[in-house]
């Protein structure tokens, strides 16, 4: 299903889920795993300096340094590396999202796995996260190929699957992310439960909706679906639609438990520069914090094949 | 011994040093063998024959102690008004003594020299506009910086710096290749927001050649990616070089005139072989300076101009939005109270103060002058270099002071920089004094609130 | 005595003065240098005599610079002691009688209440400056032997001169130390910082240059100084 993978980790124990689910994959689908640790941060403007994202030192990371790094990240993954020999190992220094992605893009991967991210946020610095928004948003929002964020480990179970469940805005993003489930429903064999969550949120800036008005989007959603999607699936006809009202993140993994989804598939909304606003963008990330099950975010079509 | 290792007066030139340098931890054995430098007495004095002229002599001789020059300087104010930080006192103890007295200049001497021109000067020339006299200051620190280069007292991160420019013509280890695959991914990247958008790379004949900081393809090259959106919407006709795409100069704060040299003509030769009819810059200040103000004179071009006319991002955007190639949704002007800060390098001394003023007047519906402002604004504090020097941290956290009182007073939320050592010092100055400001560069601003052509737009 | 310090010492000291003025004014064009100091002189010449222009011009009028606004006292000061030194020595009807004695012509005269302010003016300028030499720290730094020394040669001419002309004690003697003084000062003006009676136009006109042709003047608006 994936034939190049790339982990994007920050070699701690925060990662080890998402490194589980990393290795797994790679030894079952046979694909070229590569795992990428960004090392440091820069600082000090034109300076050779960066901030060691683990002990917040200030250093140069030289090749000496760098394999040394490497060296260590080895040691962290030698458990799994018995499994997966061709798995190569690298070290960079930068801000991670570019790296992530200018890695992926280099090495052509069809699959980003990135691993658990809150604690290790104290290191990327306050004012890294306050310029670039979260590594995940940044990396979901460019990210050619699919991004498989583990969060949880009762997230971290990739395999036997039955249900994936697509979350949509029914956005350009949206349908790159259909038709990356419905690829993956049927190469998976399993069934595809297509949902909308009907944002009533603004409730709390006193935007209150009548509930008749509220089950006529409701109905008009279901209907978009049908015509967007279901008219795509051939003759796949193991599906199911459903919309519900409420917020969108706590919508979408109630009804991905209710379902016992195996994975989640989202598209994670360009909208503004402005990482941490956009809407849509906290969804995923929400989404992401409370699943039970793995997610994955598809922002552009370049990897999902056109003829699902 | 005379010369070390790594500091010494041999000139970066070639890899090995240069990862030599770099794998010195902050510069411990630099340091290090930096306090046991000799002096060469007689290469000194044979360049203050050669290079020092009446200008400078006159200045350092008629200075009349009269200290109007204290209050201009921000390292004096926000040293509570220390008197060794008066700009007539800093160079009269440093460049006055070493020219009465050459042959006396020892190692302290010099590194006193050393920790003056690079810890308590940034080089932003605010003295000489207050001096009645006109004595530049700014100019003799950069004078005094170029003496000490050549005699190898000068700080571990500049030694690097200009390294850069000698091996890569960059500030940082990118090469032409590395630039350019920076661009096609931006380019990518770019693409399915805005069909159709390119970054041709060494097109002839272009209206405009982009040159860039090289921190842009190396961390940010999302800000390649903004550029290439503006002028693409700006439907402008424009190009990048492979070769001469970068125009800052990390050896213009080290005081190596010839890596200058080397620096600005790449950028001249790209302008030869493209022949573009103007040539813009990125939001850099220091870049701006050194290869369009200063770098005609470091290649001994007569005119003083560069060989295309060129422009700062800022007169490119007021252009823009003066003739209409960039409109502004009205709706999304900024409505919050914004300042702009005036750096040094393209405002004060490149005649552009009115610039910004007439791109505010587009963009912003809360201007706040910052006090003083336009030329008479203060350095950030992080110029000539200083942002980078881990030596002088310190001081340089020490001056940030004076601009996060202007910012503070003026009562803005938003601080518009556009310039990458600026930028970097306001953020920096709201990590250590957490003001709580936002800053930004025009370009992401002026996406936010560019109104997007029919036909460029993405079908959603 | 008195024969000797208005006939051949006088016309010494003037020689010196002129041929000593002269002789920087030269040999400071003579040292200007448009690759060392990066400013292209003799290319966009009307940009550099337009910079030169407002660099001069604008400091010599009390508080059109930003120099002058932020230091408002000393500007005071500052032109009360010039206007002084440079109008009364030049106007004063004594030495305008000597003048047309010597070679039948002088110039307009002003009257000597006005002198006399003019000279008090001086003094009192002088004083407060020494005062504040050593009263403000960022000015007692600088502060040298040689700084106090010019204070008393220029103010030396204007109290001598005070003295004789209103016969306060011994004429002869007063007169006597008010020529020397003033011809010690005509005498150290080409051979010390007095010398700025020349250098500050030229220097300021070298960096209005700069800023006219280099630094900003080409791009439509002159500095702000």
């Amino acid at each position: 299903m994936f034939k190049k993978i790339l982990f994007a980790t920050t070699a701690s124990p925060a990662c080890d889920h998402a490194a589980r689910v990393a290795f797994d994959m790679a030894g079952r689908y046979q694909s070229d795993l590569s795992v990428l640790h960004v090392l440091g941060v820069p600082s000090r403007g034109f300076g050779q300096y960066v901030t060691d994202v683990r002990t917040g030192e200030q250093l140069v990371p030289d090749e000496d340094y760098v394999a040394w790094v490497k060296e260590e990240m080895k040691t962290t993954y030698a458990e799994q590396l018995k499994q997966c020999p061709g798995c190569t190992m690298e070290a960079v220094a930068g801000i991670p999202h570019t790296e992530i992605l200018r890695f992926a893009r280099k090495t052509d991967a069809d699959l980003l796995i990135l691993g658990g991210h809150t604690k290790d946020r104290e290191n990327e610095g306050y004012t890294y996260r306050n310029m670039a928004g979260s590594t995940l948003q940044s990396v979901a929002r460019s990210a050619r190929c699919p991004v498989l964020v583990v969060s949880r480990p009762a997230a971290s179970f990739w395999g036997g699957f039955s249900n994936i469940v697509l979350g949509t805005d029914f956005s350009k993003a949206a349908e790159h992310a259909f038709r990356f489930a419905l690829s993956a429903a049927r190469q998976l064999d399993c069934r595809l439960h297509l949902f909308h969550a009907l944002d009533i949120s603004g409730m709390h800036a006193g935007k209150v909706l009548e509930q008749d008005e509220i089950e006529d989007r409701l109905r008009d959603s279901l209907n978009t679906m049908r015509r967007k999607y279901v008219s795509q699936m051939k003759d796949f006809k193991n599906y199911e639609i459903d919309a519900w009202e409420g917020v969108p993140y706590v919508e979408i993994v109630k009804y991905a438990r209710e379902k016992f989804a195996d994975l989640i598939v989202m598209a994670h909304h360009t909208g503004s520069r402005d990482a941490e606003n956009s809407a849509l963008g906290s969804t995923m990330e929400q989404v992401v914090l409370r699943a039970t099950c793995p997610v994955i975010s598809v922002n552009h079509a370049d990897k999902v094949s056109q003829d699902a | 011994m005379p010369e070390g290792t790594l500091c010494n007066r041999k000139m970066v030139n070639e890899k090995e040093f240069l990862s030599a340098l770099l794998a010195d931890k902050q510069g411990k054995q630099y340091y290090a063998e930096l306090n046991e430098l000799d002096v060469d007495h007689k290469k000194l004095v044979d360049t203050l024959s050669k290079t020092l002229k009446s200008r400078t002599k006159t200045w350092l001789e008629i200075c009349a102690h009269c200290g109007m020059c204290a209050d201009s300087c921000f390292f004096y104010l926000a040293n509570k008004k220390d008197p060794e930080q008066v700009p007539s006192y800093k160079i009269q103890s440093t460049l006055g003594r070493l020219v009465k007295a050459p042959h006396k200049a020892d190692n302290a001497f010099m590194q006193y020299c050393m920790d003056t021109a690079w810890g308590k000067c940034t080089c932003c020339n605010r003295c000489g506009s207050y001096c009645p006299f006109g004595i530049d200051m700014g100019v003799m620190f950069s004078y005094l910086r170029g003496l000490l280069f050549s005699q190898g007292f000068v700080p571990w991160e500049l030694k690097i710096g200009s390294g850069m420019h000698r091996i890569y013509q960059a500030q940082m280890d990118v090469t032409s290749e590395d630039w350019v695959e920076t661009c096609e991914w931006m380019a990518e990247e770019s693409e399915e927001e805005y069909p159709g958008l390119e970054i041709p790379i060494d097109k002839e004949g272009a209206d405009i050649m982009y040159t860039v900081n090289a921190r842009e393809p190396k961390h940010y090259p999302q800000d390649i990616a903004e550029a290439a959106m503006l002028f693409h919407i700006a439907g402008e006709n424009w190009t990048v070089p492979s070769k001469g795409w970068e125009e800052t100069s990390l050896a213009m704060f080290a005081g190596d005139w010839e890596a200058c040299k080397m620096q600005v003509e790449s950028v001249y030769a790209a302008m030869d072989r493209l022949k573009p009819k103007r040539m813009v810059v990125t939001e850099c200040g220091h870049a701006y300076r050194a290869t369009v103000i200063e770098g005609p004179y470091w290649a001994g071009l007569a005119s003083g101009k560069t060989p295309v006319e060129s422009l700062h991002y800022v007169e490119w955007v007021a252009e823009a939005l003066r003739t209409g190639k960039l409109k502004i949704d009205p709706a999304k002007k900024i409505k919050e109270p914004v300042t702009y800060q005036d750096s040094c390098n393209y405002i004060r001394n490149a005649g552009l103060r009115d610039i910004p003023r007439e791109i505010m007047s587009y963009i912003a519906e809360d201007f706040r002058e910052m006090k003083p402002c336009k030329e008479h604004n203060f350095c950030c504090g992080g110029g000539g270099g200083m942002n980078g020097l881990g030596r002088y941290r310190e001081q340089r956290n020490i001056g940030l002071k004076v601009k996060r009182d202007q910012i503070l007073a003026t009562g803005a939320k938003l601080v518009i920089s556009p310039c990458h050592n600026c930028w970097d010092a306001i953020r920096d100055m709201e990590e250590v004094y957490r003001i709580g400001i936002r800053w930004s560069f025009l370009k992401p601003l002026l996406l936010d609130m560019v109104i997007v052509p029919e036909h460029l737009r993405a079908e959603e | 005595m008195y024969d000797f310090v208005t006939g051949p010492l006088l016309w010494l000291t003037f020689i010196i003065f002129v041929v000593g003025l002269l002789a920087r004014l030269v040999v400071y064009i003579r040292g200007l240098d448009w690759k060392a100091d990066r400013v292209t002189y003799r290319v966009n010449t009307s940009y550099g005599i337009k910079g030169a222009l407002r660099s001069i011009v604008s400091w010599l009028i009390p508080y059109k610079t930003f120099g002058w606004r932020t230091n408002p006292v000393m500007t005071v000061l500052f032109f009360v002691m010039h206007v002084g030194l440079l109008v009364t020595p030049v106007f004063l009807k004594a030495h305008n009688y000597m003048l047309y004695d010597a070679f039948g012509f002088s110039l307009p005269t002003i009257p000597d209440g006005v002198a006399d302010l003019l000279t008090i003016g001086v003094i009192t300028a002088v004083a407060f400056i020494l005062l504040r030499r050593l009263a403000l720290p960022e000015v007692r730094i600088l502060t040298d032997w040689k700084d106090i020394v010019l204070l008393a040669i220029t103010a030396a001419p204007f109290v001598t001169g005070f003295l004789a002309y209103h016969e306060a004690g011994n004429y002869d003697f007063w007169i006597i130390a008010h020529i020397l003084s003033g011809e010690i000062m005509l005498i150290a003006v080409p051979f010390t910082k007095l010398s700025h009676f020349l250098l500050f136009f030229l220097s300021r006109a070298q960096l209005g240059m700069d800023f006219g042709i280099k630094r900003g003047g080409m791009k439509g608006k002159g500095f702000a100084w």
